[in-house]
């Protein structure tokens, strides 16, 4: 196998810009402080091909094996565990993504075909699966592999084939990670993961569409298991479980109802209000005068 | 039409099912609430999010089903799983997360008072055994170990008293719930003094005693208004959801018993005295006055096969859990009774009756080269089933059982109740179509009684029809006891190294 490397100042990358470097190396013998642990502001896949390699991602230790996929988010630290690359074949991809931030938020550029929605709902998978290594990943050296044959044969069309393979490679991450983490045996303890996400960032925005990637469902498919289990749509049983926050912090006296409006994931405290007062017959203000007993 | 609505808060999702006068259900519908496990040991469950669960199920069920149809609703009867502990504030407001029926953390509590002879005589008062999930020892544990908590806590509540008390301002407890908790006097009908001193606590910081007859005030007026409820609908306590099981399976004296077969299982048997086991394997709790539902629970019924099938089972389309477990009864049924030696220790949670040990682990006994793929998911029926039928031998050391009535979503399932007779060499009956509507079918009887339809719960319980009958079949008797005989003696054989396997568990 060839070896083979772009870096971003190589012609064949100025109708790419936000891939900053691509290769495919073969490592023949082992040099010191090759792989030095850096962090940059780019998103990284690497491949392995073959060989062993023992890297730190995030101040973790992997051991990767052949068809095995890294992911490392921006601002994650990245190298060898001796700051060496070991012996084999590895392949890698460096993107600068326009946006990636901690909520989630994720703008791929004008190049990408997703979808707003659907970056958002990789942006959100990438962020919370703790997972960085993705293990038996053939599909990923695939897409490696006709990357480097569009790079290099520059036939006509190759500009669309690359950015398409580089979406490729970001649906494919995002849908691994939620089947790494979900057996697909077991929709309770599935759904009971999904809970606790909700619950740690309930004033987020969420969509069916977020709630269906994270179990790795297809939403159809994820609406009517989650309704056939909770008894809920899955937009109702958050709603559910926002106001059953809700009530809690308004057993606070101290707590503005505004700020629990918008902590709980209401988008207005108009909205807040409706919502409760239609369920419970209460609106907030007078659920909380009315369900503090003060002399006891 | 008039209508009963009943209302169960299970232990993992609230049912709500509407019969009209004659026990025909209307219409039904669940919502589900998780269980949280912040350690191994803890089960915990947010009462808030029970509560508004409860009031969204509920209002869009009488949205959809009922008012639309111009039902009028007599009344709403409450049923809930038993053992939860809620402490609540001075204010009347939780003090966190309420401890769910299953949480195991006062098993050192449990295990200390259990053989003292103040937990003996604890057991004779109260009917309920010595063990971590009875709240006597919950309560005990949080005296213990969180005593920040246990100070500022102003009531113990039972999940179904907060929910109650939300509803209505009342803070009540009905006697089912009440003598589960470790601490009621089943003669007095009052809190004993013993169990509040062990506890440290006074009898106010309990909620206050009724009979599962027991109709508290009125709906709050908003409740009212948002739920399109009259103010003269009726609202019935009830009872806890073992005992609805037994009374809607119209098991009623004449050497009847009921299996309950959902995640856990039960065998109960009703009856007027208090079963006194001398080794405290039997639990006794109170349906009404003078009335009392014994027998003894596993923690491994339901729960252990769906574990077998989501390991081994062949999942075709993603989370689909009932086409495989279809599937794995089917392959069951393609050997023979005794699975060809294979034998099956079903203890994957530790164990309740009868052998009440939380050490005891899973065992499968007797492998050769020849055991399959199918015996090893017939010895885990016939091994669920063992455990079930050394409960009911222990029951039958005290009363004498002729024929049992199944219940729960595997009771649904023929294989399993057709095992279960010849296990038992009884004859087993199921409710047509009954899946797991037992609960709420005696939460209807009770209601039913409550508004003068049945003069008491013995005649509203005589109306149940069980056609449904699976006769035991003498011969596969003869096979399971032989393997039986082998489970039983495994059971008790592996004390010791169920200590030492669990021993090493803990450290990992």
């Amino acid at each position: 196998m060839n070896q083979y490397f772009l870096k971003k100042e190589c012609k064949e990358l100025h109708v790419f810009p936000h891939v900053i470097e691509f290769a495919l190396k073969k490592i023949n013998n082992i040099q010191f402080d090759s792989f030095k642990k850096t962090t940059s502001e780019f998103l990284r896949f690497y491949y392995v091909i073959d060989g062993r390699f023992d890297w730190i991602i995030d101040s973790e230790h992997h051991i990767l094996y052949p068809d095995d996929l890294a992911i490392i988010l921006p601002g994650q630290s990245f190298g060898g565990e001796k700051d060496l690359l070991d012996i084999g074949t590895v392949s890698w991809v460096h993107l600068e993504l326009q946006q990636l931030d901690r909520t989630g938020k994720i703008c791929m550029g004008r190049w990408s075909r997703l979808t707003d929605s659907e970056c958002r709902t990789i942006g959100r998978i990438l962020l919370l699966n703790i997972c960085p290594v993705l293990s038996k990943l053939k599909e990923a050296g695939t897409i490696f592999q006709n990357m480097k044959n569009e790079f290099i044969n520059q036939e006509n069309g190759h500009t669309g084939r690359i950015n398409q393979l580089i979406d490729e490679l970001l649906i494919l991450s995002a849908r691994q990670l939620t089947r790494q983490h979900n057996s697909q045996r077991d929709f309770p303890q599935t759904f009971m993961k999904l809970e606790q996400t909700l619950r740690e960032n309930l004033s987020h925005q969420w969509t069916v569409e977020e709630m269906a990637a994270l179990v790795g469902l297809g939403t159809t498919a994820f609406s009517e298991k989650a309704k056939s289990y909770t008894g809920f749509t899955p937009l109702n049983y958050l709603i559910n479980i926002r106001i059953a926050e809700a009530i809690k912090l308004l057993k606070h006296p101290e707590v503005h109802v505004t700020d629990i409006a918008l902590d709980v994931g209401f988008y207005s405290s108009q909205h807040f209000a409706t919502t409760f007062k239609k369920l419970t017959g209460y609106t907030p203000s007078e659920f909380r005068k009315k369900n503090i007993i003060v002399n006891e | 039409m008039e209508c009963i609505i009943t209302i169960e808060i299970g232990t993992g999702a609230i049912r709500v099912v509407a019969f009209d006068l004659k026990g025909i259900i209307l219409g039904s519908a669940k919502g589900s609430y998780p269980t949280f496990h912040a350690k191994p040991d803890f089960s915990e469950q947010d009462p808030e999010q029970i509560f508004i669960t409860m009031l969204y199920i509920l209002k869009n069920f009488l949205n959809e089903k009922i008012h639309p149809k111009k039902h009028k609703v007599i009344c709403l009867c409450f049923s809930s799983a038993m053992h939860s502990v809620l402490p609540i504030g001075k204010n009347g407001v939780p003090l966190g997360n309420a401890i769910a029926w299953s949480d195991n953390r006062a098993k050192k509590e449990a295990h200390d008072l259990k053989n003292s002879s103040l937990g003996k005589s604890l057991y004779k008062i109260t009917g309920t055994p010595i063990h971590a999930m009875s709240p006597l020892n919950k309560i005990k544990w949080l005296k213990n170990n969180d005593k920040d908590r246990f100070t500022a806590t102003q009531k113990f509540l039972a999940i179904k008293t907060y929910i109650i008390q939300q509803l209505t301002g009342e803070y009540i407890v009905d006697y089912s719930i009440a003598s589960a908790t470790g601490m009621l006097n089943t003669r007095t009908l009052k809190w004993e003094a013993d169990a509040l001193k062990y506890t440290g606590i006074t009898k106010e910081k309990l909620a206050d005693v009724v009979s599962v007859f027991y109709s508290p005030k009125k709906l709050k007026r908003e409740y009212q208004a948002s739920l399109g409820l009259h103010d003269k609908v009726k609202l019935i306590v009830g009872s806890s959801d073992g005992c609805m099981a037994t009374l809607g399976a119209g098991v009623w004296g004449d050497g009847k018993a009921t299996v309950t077969l959902e995640e856990s299982g039960a065998v109960r048997v009703v009856g007027t005295e208090i079963l006194q086991d001398e080794k405290q394997r039997i639990f006794n709790y109170l349906l009404t006055e003078g009335l009392y539902v014994s027998g003894g629970p596993t923690n491994n019924a339901g729960a252990v096969f769906e574990w077998y099938a989501k390991q081994f089972g062949d999942f075709k389309k993603a989370f689909d859990l009932e086409d495989c477990v279809n599937n794995l009864i089917n392959d069951a049924g393609k050997v023979h009774a005794g699975s060809a030696g294979l034998i099956f220790l079903p203890y994957l949670q530790g164990e309740r009756a009868p052998i009440w040990n939380a050490d005891a682990r899973g065992v499968y006994f007797g492998l050769n080269i020849n055991h399959e793929q199918q015996h090893f998911v017939r010895a885990t029926i016939e091994g669920i089933l063992y455990a079930i039928y050394s409960i009911g031998k222990t029951l039958e050391e005290h009363q004498t059982i002729k024929s049992l009535s199944a219940n729960g979503t595997f009771a649904s399932y023929p294989f399993w109740t057709q095992m279960m007779a010849d296990i038992f060499n009884k004859p087993v009956h199921i409710k047509q179509g009954s899946g797991s509507d037992s609960v709420a079918f005696g939460s209807f009887l009770l209601s039913a009684t409550k508004i003068g339809l049945y003069k008491n719960l013995d005649e509203a319980a005589e109306t149940v029809k069980l056609p449904d009958s699976f006769t035991p079949n003498k011969q596969l008797h003869n096979v399971y006891m032989k393997h039986y005989a082998i489970f039983e003696r495994l059971g008790v054989k592996l004390f010791d190294e169920f200590e030492a396997i669990a021993d090493l568990q803990h450290e990992n």
